[in-house]
């Protein structure tokens, strides 16, 4: 069954100072089945921020639905809002978005400590995330005393740790080097593999031909979809950049 | 390229582009103007604190100038006050300014930096500081001197009615006042402006750009400082809570506040964050969603601001204790002199020959009968003040070769003191009645030189007014049976006083109040000194009043008032422009935090709660402090006071309480309206 169903999404952003409109999002709509890898694939300003943000319940859309597990997130009450969010949602950002208050691990704890869970319990979590992403040696560091790539598998950790339904990841590699790249994508690959489901926004060829779909934005709509099916990465990868450039060059139906 | 960034490229270009052209100097001038002019959130407090300080120097320096106020009885007093003031002010404005600015200056870091990267070098940055330090001083020493002459006029008359002065001062400009506040000022200037351009010639611009946020470490435990700062402060409270004799309250007072400083800023710094770790070393305390934010949240908080709340404290507490201490004597002036004056008039002469006492009562009848007045509340005995060694129950002469601590004993006799005290004791040849003022005697037995006295009753009080001033020495009031009894004495204590001839005189003492005005007592005073000095009891005492006293009492407890306030109002001025930045820079440094945890899962509500929490915290721990300071000060200076004839510990609490509660409302007030710009900050 189809785990998130995205409707008809558009989202307007009204400059503070009045007059000034961005249409964002056009008119956006896709499925994401459970199990999925979804890569979504657009040019900077395109509007994938935005679709994520909505997706988060981090904002709202301007018209359009969002359904998780058949629930219309965009109609859940502000209270109820931030506990769905960390019981459903985990979340990957470009720029890491760890506290820099804490140690790696009491960030991937904060969601849990959060949701009041006991300290025995997120122990017993964590040891088998922290096992997989290779980052249980760095627990106890603070942000600031580990690369990027290790910062990101902390994040990563971060939101794996309450078992979402969904994981939504922004330029998850958009800050790391190329070795840390791979890193991740393998990661993800992984944890793909043990069927959690992933919703990824990249505008990098090679983090979205990890991917098992890949879905391209352009003003603020979805123009096309790649199924990975039976290819291998490297045939995915040439089929992504050919549709980018068809989109660069020939892609201007709308104009 | 994002339309913003390249907009800000362009201006940038811009700015570039012109002083190759023709203006260059008018290119800098300008772009410190600007400067200042966006960066006003922070630059302004500046501004006005530096006027402020200006302007308090210019009033105290141009009222220690004040021609006028040489002339008045007092004046000198109250002018070496006000330039012991200077002194102080002049000294905080150093520190104080020199510490805002860094603040600026770290606040600006990042602004350094992109025009260092925008291709500004060094040089021209330091031109456009230059040219900011100069509009800065411009408009201070400006606004702070016009101010200073145009609020002197107010303080003026503020100091006529605090030191009771019965001239007009002249309201004058002084313009040495003013070269000296120009100087002081322009080389606290300098010493920013030099002190930015290091900053900006030590660093380079990538480091600028990161600005204040360069490796958010996790604080260290700094278990000895912690020690020493509880070591340090409990030893200043020890100190001030025990101590009971005023003399040593007065010598260990800077000891004890030197104590407390430290311990402050030990215990702040380095305390706070131990207590913070061990509070997350249990893992059940700290895994609880509301404990888990605030732990790690103040532990950056307080490696952030650990000194400068301290300093808050410290200043709130120096704020609290001179107001409360000053205003305590100001309004106690009246008792103070009560106790070095019993009476409105007092007589003291050597009771030589027969008839003194009656040759005196006829002096002050002559004197006051064309008034009309009567003397009201006579007070009337003789006594003999004798000072030797005490070694625990035996008394002896200086000089005799035996060893003890100085006590001063003054003798009554049993006549006096049942007259005095309304009894009728008896005492045998020899039995005494002991008051002991300060100082220990055992037994029942009292050895004054080689006769032994029996003591028939130790007196819980003495009918004579307390002597204030906290004596050094041991101190007793003996009633004996009679005159005569000193004679037996005389032999075996040596010579009264030490002096060459035995002096075993009674002193009588004639005191009396007057229904009568100010004026009308100096008249009777001057005309009763006039006759007793011409009489041949001149030569053997004097006649002293109140009247005439009570000008140099306020003279001098309305300078230290005067001062207070002063340095009160320049301590608060401080304390607020450090809460705001303070409130300004936790704003930018809690903002991103703030959009993190709400990613990261907190309802906006939680967040705002547990940021409030620790805000406030942060804020309210200083006033905390301070009181707690205050609550251990209070014993101290209680007996400090003691030395200055105030001995009315009630009327102390209530003017410390009262100053507390205002000082706690106006603190309160302050950290809401600069809450207002921390909100607009992180929302
Ligand atoms: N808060 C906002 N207010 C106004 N416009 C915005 C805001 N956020 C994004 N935009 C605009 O919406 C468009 C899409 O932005 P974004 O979703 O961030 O794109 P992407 O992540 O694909 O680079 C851009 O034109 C951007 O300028
Ligand atoms: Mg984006």
């Amino acid at each position: 069954m189809a785990i998130l169903e995205v409707h008809n999404l558009k989202k307007i952003y009204v400059t503070r100072f009045g007059g000034n409109q961005v249409e964002a999002l056009k008119n956006v709509s896709f499925s994401v089945e459970e199990g999925e890898y979804v890569a979504i694939m657009g040019e900077s300003g395109s509007g994938k921020t935005t679709l994520l943000n909505i997706l988060a319940a981090l904002d709202k859309p301007t018209s359009g639905e969002v359904l998780l597990n058949g629930e219309n997130i965009t109609g859940i009450k502000e209270k109820e809002i931030s506990a769905f969010r960390r019981n459903n949602l985990g979340f990957v950002f470009q720029d890491f978005n760890l506290l820099d208050t804490f140690s790696l691990k009491d960030n991937i704890f904060l969601p849990l400590v959060l949701s009041g869970k006991s300290y025995e319990e997120m122990e017993r979590r964590l040891s088998p995330i922290a096992g997989k992403l290779g980052i249980r040696d760095i627990l106890a560091k603070y942000p600031y005393e580990v690369s990027g790539g290790q910062k990101q598998r902390a994040a990563v950790a971060r939101a794996l740790i309450t078992n979402p339904r969904l994981v939504l990841a922004d330029e998850p590699t958009g800050a790391l080097d190329s070795r840390a790249t791979e890193g991740l994508l393998r990661v993800f690959g992984e944890i793909n593999r043990d069927g959690q489901t992933i919703l990824m926004v990249t505008h990098s060829v090679r983090a979205a031909s990890h991917a098992k779909r890949v879905l391209f934005i352009k003003d603020g709509e979805v123009f096309h979809q790649i199924y990975r099916a039976s290819m291998t990465e490297d045939e995915m990868y040439q089929k992504i950049a050919d549709t980018l450039t068809v989109l660069a060059t020939g892609g201007e139906r709308d104009e | 390229m994002s339309r913003a960034r390249a907009g800000q490229e362009r201006r940038a270009a811009g700015r570039e582009g012109r002083p190759t052209k023709v203006d260059t100097k008018m290119f800098y001038a300008k772009l410190g103007f600007e400067n200042i002019k966006k960066n006003s959130q922070t630059y302004i407090p500046y501004l006005l604190t530096c006027m402020g300080t200006v302007m308090m120097y210019y009033i105290i320096q141009s009222l220690a100038g004040n021609e006028s106020l040489s002339a008045i009885q007092g004046g000198e007093t109250i002018k070496t006050m006000l330039g012991l003031g200077t002194w102080i002010i002049g000294i905080f404005a150093v520190i104080f300014l020199f510490y805002t600015n860094s603040f600026l200056i770290k606040r600006r870091k990042k602004e350094f930096g992109l025009y260092n990267i925008l291709g500004m070098e060094k040089r021209h940055l330091g031109m456009v500081v230059l040219w900011e330090s100069l509009y800065a001083y411009l408009a201070s020493m400006l606004a702070g001197l016009a101010s200073g002459v145009l609020f002197s006029e107010l303080v003026f008359l503020l100091a006529e009615r605090v030191l009771r002065l019965k001239t007009h001062l002249q309201f004058e400009i002084i313009p040495g006042a003013m070269g000296k506040a120009c100087v002081l000022f322009g080389v606290i200037f300098l010493v920013n402006l030099l002190n930015t351009l290091r900053q900006i010639h030590l660093s380079n611009p990538s480091e600028l750009l990161r600005g204040g946020n360069v490796g958010e470490k996790e604080p260290k435990t700094r278990w000895l400082l912690a020690l020493l700062g509880a070591a340090t402060l409990g030893a200043g409270y020890y100190m001030a809570a025990v101590i009971e004799d005023p003399v040593e309250a007065m010598a260990f007072f800077f000891v004890a506040v030197v104590l407390v400083i430290i311990g402050t800023y030990c215990l702040f710094t380095a305390g706070s964050i131990v207590i913070l770790k061990l509070m997350r070393r249990s893992k059940r305390f700290y895994y609880k969603a509301n404990h888990f934010i605030s732990v790690s949240g103040m532990m950056y908080r307080m490696k952030q601001n650990a000194a400068g709340l301290a300093s808050i404290c410290v200043l709130s507490t120096g704020v609290l204790i001179i107001i409360s201490t000053t205003i305590c004597m100001y309004l106690g002036t009246e008792a103070s002199i009560r106790v070095r004056y019993p009476r409105n008039i007092y007589v003291e002469v050597q009771d030589r020959e027969e008839g003194t006492t009656e040759k005196i009562k006829a002096m002050v009848e002559e004197v006051l009968a064309p008034y009309g007045a009567k003397e009201v509340d006579p007070l009337e005995y003789r006594y003999i003040y004798w000072m030797g060694r005490q070694k625990e129950n035996r008394f002896s002469a200086f000089g005799d070769g035996s060893n003890g601590d100085s006590c001063v004993v003054q003798f009554l006799t049993l006549e006096d003191y049942n007259r005095l005290a309304g009894r009728e004791e008896t005492l045998e040849k020899d039995q005494v009645l002991l008051y002991t003022e300060k100082g220990k005697t055992e037994g029942t037995t009292l050895w004054l030189g080689e006769n032994s006295y029996r003591i028939k009753e130790r007196l819980a009080d003495f009918p004579l007014p307390e002597e204030g001033l906290g004596s050094m020495v041991k101190s007793y009031y003996l009633v004996i049976p009679e005159k005569d009894t000193v004679k037996e004495l005389g032999a075996g204590l040596g010579y009264w006083s030490g002096e060459e001839e035995p002096t075993d005189f009674w002193t009588y003492w004639y005191s009396f109040d007057l229904e009568l005005t100010d004026e009308q007592q100096i008249e009777i005073w001057e005309q009763l000194s006039g006759k007793f000095s011409a009489s041949a009891l001149g030569e053997y005492g004097s006649v002293r009043g109140a009247a005439e006293a009570r000008s140099s009492f306020y003279a001098l407890n309305g300078g230290l008032l005067f001062l207070g306030i002063f340095l009160g109002f320049l301590f608060l001025m401080g304390t607020v422009l450090i809460i705001y930045y303070k409130q300004i820079s936790e704003g930018y440094d809690d903002r991103e935090r703030y959009q993190i945890m709400r990613k990261v899962g907190m309802s906006r509500r939680e967040v705002k709660s547990s940021i409030r929490s620790q805000v406030l915290t942060v804020f309210y721990m200083p006033l905390l402090a301070a009181g707690c300071h205050i609550v251990f000060a209070f014993n101290m200076i209680r007996r400090i006071l003691y030395m200055m004839g105030l001995f009315d510990t009630g009327f102390f609490a209530l003017c410390t309480a009262g100053t507390l509660l205002i000082f706690a409302a106006f603190y309160c007030l302050v950290y809401g309206r600069t809450a207002k710009a921390y909100y607009k900050i992180i929302s």
